[in-house]
């Protein structure tokens, strides 16, 4: 595992707060940099056969990038019994991963991890690396549309950092998507131009970047619909809700109705320190 | 097969040229185990996880086969002897504590006997810890079948008077060992809802109970004398309930897989031999104070249905009737996983051949070794023997806890270096002591059949080391 040379947690910005829609007056230091170079997390199903597509890793490429591979056993199967079978090939399939990303110019690093529940490892391991954001892949070609879906609580400088790092100015263009599901409740305009401004401090030019909004009630399926136009949707968490238990948070209801692999900006952490005690069940 | 080149003349190699594989040094991490390979083994059990896996794996037995049994040889003074189980049970759960938070790996007994006395003592726990949760789960299959039959006659279907309850059993073992084999995904979730659910269906009938205080001591049946039969049927009959109290070293065969082990694996084991502790001695003294133990003896293995009956009413006898189809069920198939790991743990030690241990990639369960546990238990459910499966079930697991405190005594006589446990036993050479008399001394209560399946079983294990792996070496080897 070789080891993390700029995490970036020393920006101390304050602006660490969601999307508030009458921001744009917190410039005061305007410099065409990344804050947090991103990390990004890339979950792979590791013996199962999962690859990733050589377009998206050539887009990620830029991140750094953390190659997760991952197990999920059935609750009767002890993981170290799993890991004495199972351990090399796993490592290896990780490795053929990495490589890729390696040729594609990446400098990535790996994780070999046996586990009874995916998510608890997921939200383990981007918690300690403290990842910009998870991909959830999908099939995908070319990169050239990414779609950027905004409706509420997403981190937008951790959006910013994330995307301007990996929209190339020759490749690739962003569309800036607000939605919101009345005219009086979020205000999805203002969101999607601060949205624009941050890209645009980051030096993501103005040809690339494109930016809409839409009044929908059904904004999940509308992301999925969407879609099948863009080559890699980026979106956040999504605030928690009830029905998260029953379908699974909106990210990963997207991932699984949309035909692009999704990236899954993580809120950030309230506190470090806090994070470890919250697991208990 | 990762680590086994290290040292492999260090510790030996068995018939078949294996030699004891070493995947992760113990360490206590909160939330994962690190491999030498540099995989992370993720701990996914949580403390009422492993709380419920122990009252999971216990609550079968003692409040819905053993009432009727025990009041049958004891008396009103079969709650001392539960009582007596329970304090024998704290004893070796105190050492069991320790043990498993300075090692927390899964194999449970098995590890720490192996490791702190040495391979001969270890292979012959391990093996006869494979067959006494055999014994175990064959003992509540028959339970299992008892409450089928009930259940068939509460509904009407006539029955004849005893075949009916063997069959019941044999094809439910049958079954949850291939739920087992084709991968249930969130088998151990489904098992804290039902102890959950059990937990409140006992509590609330005891509660119910407790309000009609009256009827329980005014009961025509009630002046009866504490112990009719004496003191001795309360020690035998200690010796056979105990297998009541055989769930919370379970909690240590998936100590690889317990979140904070330092603090959830003595939690757990504690507590849920305190909570099947209160209940049973609560329920069995409810059961003879309201029906006199003839009467009680009379129903046998179901004799708790009657109890409810007559506090609760029909609605009553049906709840009971449903829960003691869950417990014994849900103890049945918490040994089983036991069993898989307990033959993954001497497997991975070259104690016995190393495909035992093998899984199957595509379900991602331990097929061989859950068919060799449920193989021989439907075997032994066949048989029908409650009180002799009880009993060898339990000879078995005392002596691997009376060798568990032995091998704490031994421990921190000569601590090794790595020896560090996030929790230590006070006064630890008198509770061990008495943990590993008491343990010991249980089984001279047994009847006689019991103990000489028990002693063949631990002189066989002695001979197949002797014969396979008697080269093997695991004192003090990580």
């Amino acid at each position: 595992m070789s080891d993390n040379t700029d995490d970036g947690d020393d920006t101390g910005t304050a602006a660490d707060a969601p999307l508030d829609v009458d921001a744009g007056s917190d410039d005061a230091t305007p410099e065409l940099a990344i804050r947090e170079p991103p990390v990004v997390l890339v979950p792979v199903e590791v013996l199962e056969g999962a690859t990733l597509p050589d377009a998206l890793v050539s887009f990620l490429a830029p991140a750094r990038v953390i190659v997760l591979g991952y197990h999920v056993l059935p609750e009767q199967t002890p993981t170290e019994q799993a890991s004495m079978q199972f351990e090399e090939r796993a490592q290896a399939a990780v490795d053929d991963i990495a490589g890729a990303f390696v040729d594609a110019g990446g400098d990535p690093e790996t994780r070999v991890v046996f586990t009874h529940d995916r998510d608890q490892t997921l939200e383990r391991v981007a918690a300690e690396l403290g990842a910009t954001a998870i991909l959830l892949p999908n099939p995908t070609g070319a990169v050239s549309e990414v779609l950027v879906p905004i409706r509420g609580t997403i981190d937008d400088d951790r959006l910013a950092d994330l995307v301007a790092t990996l929209a190339d100015e020759a490749h690739e263009r962003v569309t800036l998507w607000g939605l919101t599901d009345s005219p009086g409740g979020f205000d999805a305009d203002a969101a999607a131009a601060d949205a624009a401004d941050r890209l645009r401090e980051r030096g993501v030019t103005e040809a690339q970047l494109t930016t809409e909004t839409a009044t929908t009630e059904t904004p999940i399926r509308d992301i999925v619909e969407r879609s099948t136009d863009a080559d890699v949707v980026v979106m956040g968490e999504g605030d928690e809700s009830i029905l998260d238990a029953l379908f699974g948070d909106d990210a990963e209801r997207v991932a699984e109705g949309a035909v692009a692999p999704v990236l899954v900006v993580r809120s950030r952490e309230p506190e470090a320190d806090d994070v470890e005690d919250s697991d208990e069940e | 097969m990762t680590a086994a080149e290290g040292e492999p003349s260090d510790v030996g190699e068995n018939r078949a040229g294996e030699a004891p594989t070493t995947v992760a040094p113990p360490t206590a991490t909160e939330e994962t185990t690190t491999t030498d390979a540099g995989s992370e083994l993720e701990r996914t059990i949580g403390l009422s996880g492993g709380i419920s896996i122990g009252v999971g794996t216990m609550i079968g037995a003692g409040i819905f086969v053993f009432p009727g049994l025990a009041a049958g040889r004891a008396g009103p003074a079969a709650a001392g002897s539960f009582a007596l189980g329970a304090v024998i049970a704290l004893l070796v759960a105190l050492p069991t504590s320790e043990l498993a938070t300075a090692m927390p790996k899964s194999g449970g007994g098995y590890y720490f006997i192996s490791r702190g006395l040495g391979a001969l003592p270890g292979a012959i726990v391990g093996i006869s810890i494979w067959l006494g949760l055999v014994f175990a789960t064959a003992f509540y299959l028959v339970g299992f079948g008892n409450y089928a039959a009930a259940v068939l006659s509460e509904a009407g279907v006539a029955v004849g008077s005893i075949p009916i309850v063997i069959p019941p059993g044999l094809p439910t073992g049958a079954f949850l060992t291939a739920l087992n084999l084709f991968g249930t995904e969130r088998a151990a979730a489904l098992q804290s809802y039902v102890v959950g659910l059990l937990l409140t269906i006992l509590v609330r009938f005891l509660g119910f109970v407790g309000l009609d205080i009256p009827k329980v001591f005014g009961s025509a049946s009630t002046p009866e004398r504490f112990a009719p039969f004496g003191a001795m049927p309360v020690f035998t009959t200690a010796a056979l309930v105990f297998t009541s109290y055989l769930g919370f070293a379970q909690v240590a065969t998936v100590a690889g897989d317990i979140k904070e082990p330092g603090r959830n694996l003595p939690l757990a084991m504690v507590a849920s031999v305190v909570i099947v502790g209160i209940l049973y001695v609560t329920t069995i003294f409810v059961a003879t104070s309201a029906f006199g133990s003839a009467a009680l003896a009379s129903f046998g293995e179901t004799a708790i249905v009657e109890v409810a009956r007559n506090f609760v009413g029909t609605a009553g006898a049906i709840a009971i009737l449903l829960a003691g189809l869950l417990a014994t069920l849900s103890s049945a198939n918490a040994s089983i996983l036991s069993t898989s790991r307990a033959v993954f743990a001497v497997s991975k030690d070259a104690i016995i051949p190393s495909f035992a241990g093998r899984m199957n990639l595509k379900y991602g369960t331990p097929h061989i070794a859950l068919a060799m546990a449920g193989g021989p238990v439907l075997v032994l459910t066949a048989t029908g023997q409650v009180e002799v499966l009880a009993e060898v079930a339990s000879f078995l697991h005392l002596v691997m806890y009376a060798l568990m405190c032995v091998a704490l005594i031994a421990m921190r006589r000569n601590e090794p270096e790595w020896y560090d446990p996030a929790f230590r036993v006070p006064a630890h050479r008198l509770v061990a002591g008495l943990g590993a008399v008491s343990s010991a001394g249980l089984i001279l209560f047994m009847q006689p059949t019991s103990q000489i399946i028990g002693a063949v079983i631990m002189v066989a294990s002695a001979g197949w080391y002797k014969y396979y792996a008697s080269d093997v070496r695991l004192k003090g080897v990580l």
